[in-house]
């Protein structure tokens, strides 16, 4: 066993140590996030400031967590919460069960519920990891709301709304690409992604260029093309 | 098809495997065919499978095994073949051609395909077409997740719509009622809202209005949406377009758990099923048991169930002191009850205590609170009655009639309360037997009630004149008219064999002396004659039957007996002790100095209101164990907050004295307790032990000592044989107390006729959706249970159970005061109890506590309907709004017995405890 042997042992660190450093230092620097992220819930609203939830517990129902809480009541006539005549008068998620698998984004009939790209969630009292109506629903400028112990940064909140969804809204194919959402406070109404069948190039969101140029930047060792 | 089919045979009510029969498909058809006399044969999809002739193809179809979808078929109302969404192929002299299943009654070597490309087309079709004009609501409508029109459309619809259109709008929802709001929009105009209307429950509330797609189903402009049933159109209503404002969007199909119970909120005991999410209970709905309910429930049991979260509610015990009534904990409240029950014990003797009430208890609860004041206490001071029912001995000891042995009568005599404001569904139930078969309806009544219009007589008597009346129909006095005479010769052809006497207490103002006189002269002259006794509140009769009457013991047993609970118990009272008038009239003389009220309320429920407050006032302890306060709660020293119904469970004993279970779905709020362990603690406060740690050792000790009860056990209770509910005395046990062949009309049948009409968790099971299996479901051979066959009395039965034995001496005739009216003071379905006063969607239906007399009274008077008038009687004066009402005879005024206010003068306030008749005065008041 000579000295060479023992450097032999050390090759791999050597050739690492002339790779392009990939560690960040986080968490003061974050990777940006891919659009579709599942991360912290929002609740939407109208761009009149009427909420978009129903009360239907729809999201409820299909939550494979259980962690929703979902009840309807009368909508005030004088001052409703929501159109129409129910509203979510509680609303509730615990972050301790939710694997965020969005399928209560896929549930929604009024795209009320959508996910923000905050993922990291530390608390110090269980309780705060049940998030009510008052902390999920949109600020009035149409910002989620930064709890205290919530750690956003730039564009975490971007690209919420309703074309998040997986599926079109009827189910179907050639719906695809067509807009079936309604505007959304902070955001207007977002324009389907580009690259959608159908769909007039000029209307459509960049987000696809977004996510291609995201891809782009994927090392070829991790399976994609940068090199 | 539902006409019930009397037959000898048992029919074995075993149960099928577990029963998990869907629907009542598979299970039912073996046992069936004992009933009927013949069979053909169909070919249903290639299959050959039997029917019973004259049945509906939809009906025949559903016990082989195949569903086909409906929207207005219900096997309780007439076809009418609305929604053609039951189109099958059925073989014609042309060959196949489309016909609706639920208007085509099968016949031998028919050929009917129900999946073929045709009906697959038709079925698109109609709900395309039904879906033209359809919200599609479904997130926001309370159907959606057990909407029939959602599931059928996802089974047998087209998936895509081609209207592209704008839909019809109208406003909605309309609130039609403080019960129910109406959703036009939602309508697919099936009929089955307003066939109930018109068919089931005889009040038109609800009816189509418009043409084409214009047609709407609205109530009458100028009529209210008022019936007792109005709830059964938003059970049976198969899409949103009825829903029921106590659960408006209170939960989702998806989030309900459910238990079967049975309603205790009148003695009628309907099937139900109770609907509990986060632990609140939101919602009954009527199961179908053909013994008793047929499905319906009336307004009031199924939306009283609000009361049990009113803000009212009593939590906590609680302890008068500073003349304030302030919480405790239970060890307080219970030592103290029980030092000065030892005070009172010590001084007077057993004999100065007394419990009234009884009947909001379950059957184990009574029972417990029997052996406490008869075994620990030493008092025989119990009453379950407020002396407005029919003695004890008189209900156990007449020859039983059941509920279908009234509807299938000869003649059924009914001289009772009016039935549709004191036992709801059975006035639906003899309803439909007028309507689908003609019953012979005679009924005794001082005025008009629902049951006039149905009778072939209704006979008037004057209160105080009833044994007159019935000696008239007796033949032992010359009849006063023609109709009397033309129902004498009915009523007593061939010694009275199948009539049936429904027999209960038509006014509060009378003494029972007249009934009690016209069961006895009845049970001698119509030796035949069965008996269906008419009690008021819920479980009466179970309270009875627990023994929660002076000088009776658990299982229908006399004191003096005693039998094995003379050792059992330890000891019991020396002497038959006093009923709630002695009690009370003893209390009042101060010779009674404790009482404990089980859910009583003296104050609004005793006939003679200054009586029970004298007597209130004068006991030195006033123990109350009640849910909810109540007008007497002023003068209770010590409240024990107890369980509610759905908050214990239990069994209770319907009129008829079937025994059936009531589920618990939640758990009582704060410090409530049952009310069976409220008498084990209070019995271990005392130094006792009633050796009683769960309710299943009540059952067990019940079913040991008490011979009416034998074989009533645990196990029997959870089985399908319980749960179906059971006429006591169960027979024909096996030597291991088994049970083995019922008595004809001893079961009911639990079972869901209409998949439609018990939504919920049927609907989403049906959909695969994971929950509680099924807990309504078809139970055995239902379909063919004998509901016809009467109960044979004490054949093979246990001996030694009560037999009453009718007075000799009739009761005088009152005279006739021509200046005086007589009150008839009955109780209204909405009054002033507590039920529906804590029910937010009942309170505001409360009748009005307005006195009404023949409008030729108020010509006598000068005065117009609805003013104030001045009534006097012998306990005191009156100020009440008096209305003509042509229904009710010159001679007589009716009053309300419990008012909706607290305050508001009932009749109660006029009554003499003990007088045969109440006379009144009325005056004009006094210009301004
Ligand atoms: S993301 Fe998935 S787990 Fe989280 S709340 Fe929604 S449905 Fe439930
Ligand atoms: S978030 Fe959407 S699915 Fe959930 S209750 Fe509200 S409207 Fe219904
Ligand atoms: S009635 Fe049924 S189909 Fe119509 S909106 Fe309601 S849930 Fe949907
Ligand atoms: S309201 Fe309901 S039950 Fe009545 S006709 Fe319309 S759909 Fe049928
Ligand atoms: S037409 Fe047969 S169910 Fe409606």
């Amino acid at each position: 066993m000579g000295a060479l042997d023992a450097l032999k042992g050390f090759k791999v660190t050597f050739k690492q140590i002339f790779e392009p450093r990939v560690t960040s230092s986080y968490p003061d620097e974050k990777r940006p996030k891919p659009p579709r992220f599942h991360g912290r819930h929002v609740l939407n609203r109208y761009e009149d400031g009427m909420e978009k939830c129903i009360g239907c517990e729809l999201c409820a129902g299909v939550c494979p967590a259980d962690c929703i809480y979902v009840r309807g009541a009368d909508n005030p006539p004088d001052h409703p919460v929501s159109p129409g005549e129910r509203y979510g008068f509680v609303y509730e998620i615990n972050y301790l069960r939710c694997i965020h698998c969005d399928l209560c984004v896929e549930a929604c009939p009024t795209q009320a519920i959508t996910e923000s790209k905050l993922f990291e969630f530390s608390f110090t009292d269980r309780n705060d990891a049940i998030y009510t109506k008052a902390e999920l629903v949109v600020r009035d400028d149409g910002k989620p709301q930064q709890l205290p112990w919530e750690d956003w940064r730039e564009g975490d909140d971007l690209l919420t709304s309703g074309w998040m969804r997986a599926t079109s809204p009827a189910g179907v194919a050639d719906q695809e690409g067509r807009r079936h959402w309604s505007g959304e406070l902070g955001y207007g109404s977002r324009a389907p992604e580009r690259g959608q069948s159908g769909l007039d190039p000029a209307e459509a969101s960049p987000s696809l260029e977004l996510r291609k140029e995201e891809a782009a930047k994927i090392p070829v060792r991790f399976g994609g093309r940068a090199r | 098809m539902t006409t019930p089919s009397p037959s000898p045979s048992p029919s074995g009510a075993a149960e099928v495997g577990g029963g998990a029969a869907q629907a009542g498909a598979s299970g039912a058809a073996a046992g069936d065919s004992g009933a009927a006399p013949q069979e053909v044969t169909i070919t249903l999809d290639g299959r050959e499978v039997a029917a019973r002739p004259g049945e509906l193809l939809i009906a025949a179809a559903e016990r082989a095994g195949v569903y086909i979808p409906r929207f207005c078929y219900h096997p309780r109302m007439r076809q009418v073949g609305m929604c053609r969404m039951c189109l099958v192929e059925v073989k014609g002299p042309r060959g196949f051609s489309l016909q609706p299943a639920c208007f085509q009654p099968v016949a031998n070597g028919m050929e009917v395909r129900t999946e073929s490309p045709a009906v697959k087309k038709a079925q698109d079709g109609v709900l395309e077409f039904l879906l033209v004009n359809h919200p599609l609501d479904c997130p926001v409508c309370d159907k959606g997740g057990e909407c029939p029109l959602q599931d059928q459309t996802l089974t047998f619809g087209p998936g895509e719509t081609r209207f592209v259109e704008e839909k019809r709008h109208w406003s909605k929802p309309i609130p039609v009622s403080s019960l129910v709001e109406l959703d036009r929009e939602r309508c697919i105009q099936c009929d089955r809202c307003t066939r109930f209307a018109k068919e089931v429950a005889g009040d038109p509330f609800i009816t189509f209005q418009g043409r084409g797609d214009h047609t709407e189903v609205n109530t009458f402009p100028d009529r209210p949406f008022a019936s007792y049933f109005s709830g059964n159109t938003v059970q049976i209503c198969p899409v949103g377009a009825l829903t029921a404002s106590a659960y408006r969007f209170k939960a989702r199909p998806w989030d309900l758990e459910q238990v079967e119970s049975t309603c205790t909120t009148c003695a009628l005991g309907c099937r139900m099923v109770v609907q509990s999410s986060s632990g609140e209970v939101v919602r009954h709905l009527g199961v179908d048991d053909e013994a008793v309910n047929h499905s319906w429930l009336c307004d009031k049991g199924r939306f009283a169930f609000e009361a049990s979260t009113a803000p009212s509610r009593r939590t906590h015990p609680l302890l008068r002191s500073d003349a304030r009534l302030r919480p405790v904990s239970w060890q307080v409240a219970l030592s103290e009850v029980a030092g000065r029950l030892r005070a009172v014990l010590a001084t007077d003797g057993p004999g100065a205590v007394g419990v009234l009430g009884g009947a909001r208890l379950t059957n184990e609860d009574a029972y417990a609170w029997a052996k406490l004041a008869k075994a620990v206490i030493g008092t025989d001071s119990v009453d379950a009655q407020l002396d407005d029912g029919l003695p004890a001995e008189l209900v156990a000891g007449l020859p039983p009639a059941t509920i279908a042995d009234a509807c299938a009568a000869k003649v059924l005599l009914f001289l009772g309360p009016d039935p549709r404001e004191e036992l709801p569904v059975l006035f639906l139930r003899l309803r439909g037997a007028v309507r689908d078969h003609g019953l012979d309806l005679v009924e005794l009544s001082p005025v008009d009630t629902s049951l006039t219009d149905l009778a072939r007589a209704s006979l008037r008597y004057r209160p105080g004149q009833l044994v007159d009346l019935v000696r008239q129909l007796l033949g032992s006095l010359p009849p006063a008219n023609p109709a009397v005479a033309a129902a004498r010769d009915r009523l007593v052809a061939g010694g009275g064999e199948g009539v049936v006497v429904a027999l209960g207490r038509s006014s509060i103002a009378e003494s029972e002396e007249q009934t009690v006189a016209a069961a006895g002269l009845l049970r001698r002259m119509l030796p035949g004659a069965t008996f269906l006794p008419l009690l008021r509140r819920g479980n009466v009769r179970g309270a009875l039957d627990a023994g929660l009457a002076p000088g009776l013991l658990p299982g229908r047993q006399r004191l003096a007996d005693g039998g094995a609970f003379a050792t059992a118990w330890g000891g019991l009272p020396g002497a038959p002790g006093r009923g709630a008038r002695a009690l009370l009239e003893a209390a009042a003389t101060g010779q009674v100095r404790a009482l404990f009220l089980l859910g009583a309320d003296p104050l609004s429920d005793f006939p003679d209101r200054s009586l029970a407050r004298r007597a209130l006032e004068a006991v030195e302890l006033v123990v109350s164990v009640e849910a909810h306060p109540n007008a007497s709660s002023e003068h209770v020293d010590v409240v024990l907050p107890a369980a509610a119904p759905s908050e214990r469970a239990g069994t209770t004993t319907n009129c008829e004295g079937r025994l059936s279970p009531v589920g618990q779905k939640v758990v009582a709020p704060g410090l409530a307790w049952p009310d069976w362990a409220i008498a084990v603690e209070l019995a271990a406060a005392l130094g006792a032990d009633l050796g009683f740690a769960s309710p299943a050792d009540i059952v067990a000790e019940r079913a040991r000592l008490a011979p009416l009860f034998a074989g009533v056990t645990s196990a029997v209770l959870a089985g399908t044989v319980g749960r179906m509910g059971a006429l006591l005395p169960l027979r024909g046990r096996g030597p291991d107390g088994e049970l083995g062949e019922w008595p004809a009309g001893a079961t009911g049948g639990l079972e869901r006729l209409d998949p439609m009409a018990v939504p919920g968790i049927a609907s989403v099971e049906s959909q695969g959706a994971p929950s509680e299996a099924g807990v309504v479901r078809a139970a055995g051979p239902v379909v063919a249970a004998p509901v016809g066959g009467r109960m044979a009395a004490g054949d093979d039965g246990p001996a030694a159970l009560l037999s009453w034995e009718p007075p000799e001496a009739l009761p005088a005739t009152p005279p006739v005061d021509a200046y005086s009216l007589r009150l008839v003071a009955a109780r209204r379905c909405y009054d002033g109890g507590t039920a529906v006063q804590a029910s937010p969607s009942l309170a505001a239906l409360a009748a009005s506590p307005a006195l009404r007399a023949h409008p030729s009274e108020l010509e006598r008077l000068g005065v117009a309907s609805g003013t104030k008038v001045a009534v006097r009687a012998a306990p005191g004066r009156l100020e009440l709004v008096l209305e003509a009402d042509a229904g009710v005879p010159k001679g007589v005024a009716v009053l309300g017995a419990v008012p909706p206010a607290a305050d508001a003068p009932g009749a109660s306030a006029l009554v003499r405890a003990g007088d045969p008749v109440t006379e009144i005065r009325l005056e004009t008041l006094e210009a301004g």
